[in-house]
């Protein structure tokens, strides 16, 4: 796959984005430390070290349980959808915030002797058999270099290089983190603070994101029209079911995702799947004469699946038809980029 | 079909956010910031408080008195009252200095350290970087000769094995299971461990442990921070209890 990459570029809303998510960073940093020293008493105080310990790792959990809902959130409502694309951003915070939270706790814990800490990290509670002693920090580690390797190939370079499907299968195992970092806390921390509101955070985050994505799993909002091949062609409905500008997505079965457009009366099929990242085109609408991807607005002409001019994608396209009102398409995708004539809807449908 | 329809304000990236985001984004803005204030000042508020203890490392001094290095390193040495206090001793690090009194056990030393204490509870931090311990050419306190052990007979007692220098104010908090490895690298070092008890009546106390008058050998590790139950001989050495068990006397609780 060796088509180039352009970099998301930075818009207002990024960086309006980001300033409100470093805000919310820093405001729970100094909340937390605040309120700490405020209930110790003078003399009992926690070791600034073990306080900015417990605040990041609190933060992490929290930020990954909210990176987790803003997926099925945006499904359900696409009010949401603009965090869905700013999540990397999110999501490379988080790393960095459980980085610096390992980082503590490895030279606070495992430094200060002659053992190596990352050794002394994975060998010093060597109750690997044992559940409610099982040494918890290697589930931290382990969900910790995950966070990494997404964090690492969030970038666009690695989304072209790695193909959207491969892309998407190493930032899948983010639900693996998940449940690895729900155990290290289980473990870990909820083995020492005992206070309900712990346990009751802890089981409501994992509750909530589990709850949120069967949700979205089973009732979300899929392809407008599974459909079987009738003689070879798919049957899409009637032309005045979709709107001007807009799209119906099929999913033929066992082939890739098709969105049939309409613009203005002439009605053209594409591939449901952007370049960049994957981003369902059908969900987009077009804009200025093309197909404009709903996720970071990367552009596609109708008629030939290709990028203005001088960009390089190019997505399948399909031949499409009319018959008695009702469109069809075919579902053998042409090659990346084939000029395909769009069918005509009469005056009296439009 | 489905919302397709009335989601007028399509949102890209690179354009505009539409005005009816704008109120939205802002609103969860606002409600996002003040969610995680809340959320702070309640996660922190519900911690178990750390308990006393303090390390000045700044303020290092010299002490006088008599050292000895078995089991552990200790100096015995005057407190501002003028009694006897026992200080075990340390590196700065996570590990003891035992083995580095040499010849000097038994005899009256002056030692150049930072103080770590919690209660009546001392341990002093050698200061590596210089010369951190000399003969001390005054003859030392008589009083300051390490006393002969008072057995008080034997006890069962259940609670948790920390490491004595985090506990006594290296680290605050310094018990549980999150600060088991570190406590595991304190006393794989020769920091002296200790057995904290609580009884019924909420009494509690510290002692520090030895095996058969000795240290623990690694197979000590795996027991820290757990909640055990010990068996084992209890006897005074001065100002400080001691706690004589042997491994196999040991129950996880
Ligand atoms: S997925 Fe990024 S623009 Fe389509």
């Amino acid at each position: 796959m060796a088509h180039g990459y352009k970099a998301v570029t930075w818009t207002p809303f990024k960086k309006r984005f980001d300033a409100w998510m470093l805000a919310g960073v820093a405001v729970y940093l100094t909340g937390f430390s605040a309120a700490s020293s405020l209930a110790t008493t003078d003399g009992e105080s926690f070791t600034p070290v073990q306080m900015l310990i417990r605040a990041t790792g609190t933060l992490a959990f929290l930020m990954l349980t909210f990176i987790l809902c803003i997926g099925p959130m945006a499904r359900l409502t696409p009010r949401f959808k603009p965090l869905l694309y700013n999540r990397r951003h999110l999501g490379v915070t988080t790393f960095l915030i459980a980085l610096v939270h390992a980082g503590l706790v490895t030279l606070w814990y495992h430094g200060f002797s002659d053992i190596n800490p990352i050794v002394s990290l994975l060998v010093s509670n060597p109750r690997y058999d044992s559940i409610s002693g099982f040494p918890f920090e290697s589930l931290g580690l382990i969900a910790l270099l995950i966070l990494f390797l997404m964090a690492a190939t969030s970038h666009d370079f690695w989304n072209a290089n790695l193909g959207p499907g491969l892309w998407k299968a190493v930032h899948m195992s983010v639900y693996g983190a998940y449940v690895l970092l729900v155990a290290h806390v289980a473990l870990g921390a909820i083995q020492f603070e005992k206070h309900p509101a712990y346990v009751v955070l802890l089981a409501s985050g994992a509750a909530i994101v589990t709850a949120l994505q069967l949700y979205s799993a089973f009732f979300a909002s899929g392809p407008d029209a599974k459909t079987r091949p009738t003689d070879g062609w798919l049957e899409v409905g009637s032309a005045a079911d979709i709107p001007d500008s807009r799209a119906i997505i099929l999913e033929p079965e066992g082939a890739e995702r098709i969105a049939v457009f309409r613009n203005g009366n002439k009605v053209h099929a594409v591939s449901n799947v952007c370049r960049h990242q994957g981003g369902p085109l059908g969900e987009g609408r077009i804009i200025d004469g093309c197909i404009t991807c709903p996720w970071h607005g990367f552009q596609y002409r109708p008629e030939d699946g290709r990028s203005p001019e001088p960009f390089t994608e190019r997505i399948s396209t399909y031949e499409t038809q009319i018959r008695d009102g009702i469109i069809y398409v075919n579902p053998r995708p042409l090659a990346p980029g084939t000029p395909v004539t769009p069918s005509l809807i009469e005056e009296a449908v439009r | 079909m489905n919302h397709k329809q009335d989601d007028d304000s399509f949102f890209i990236g690179w354009a505009d956010t539409p005005a009816a985001d704008r109120r939205f984004f802002l609103r969860a803005g606002l409600g996002l910031t003040f969610g995680a204030a809340a959320m702070a000042g309640g996660l922190a508020a519900f911690q178990t408080p750390p308990g006393p203890g303090m390390w000045n490392q700044g303020a290092v001094r010299e002490w006088r008195g008599i050292v000895t290095g078995t089991p552990y390193a200790m100096l015995r040495t005057l407190d501002l009252g003028g009694g006897p206090r026992t200080a075990l001793l340390s590196c700065l690090g996570k590990c003891g200095v035992a083995a580095r009194i040499g010849s000097l056990a038994g005899k009256a030393v002056v030692i150049t350290g930072s103080l770590i204490q919690r209660g009546r509870h001392s341990m002093i931090a050698v200061n590596e970087m210089g010369e951190w311990i000399r003969e001390d050419d005054t003859p030392a306190d008589p009083s300051l000769v390490f006393p002969k052990p008072e057995p008080l007979g034997r006890i069962s007692l259940a609670g948790e094995i920390l490491d004595s220098k985090c506990w006594f104010g290296a680290m605050r908090p310094s018990e549980g299971k999150v600060h088991k490895s570190c406590a595991s690298l304190c006393i794989r070092g020769g920091i002296p461990p200790a057995f904290f008890a609580r009884d019924r009546a909420n009494k509690s106390a510290l002692m520090i442990m030895m095996d058969g008058g000795r240290p623990y050998g690694y197979d000590l590790l795996p027991f820290l921070a757990d909640p055990v139950q010990i068996d084992g001989a209890l006897s005074r050495w001065g100002d400080l209890l001691i706690l004589d068990a042997a491994i196999g006397n040991f129950e996880r609780l």
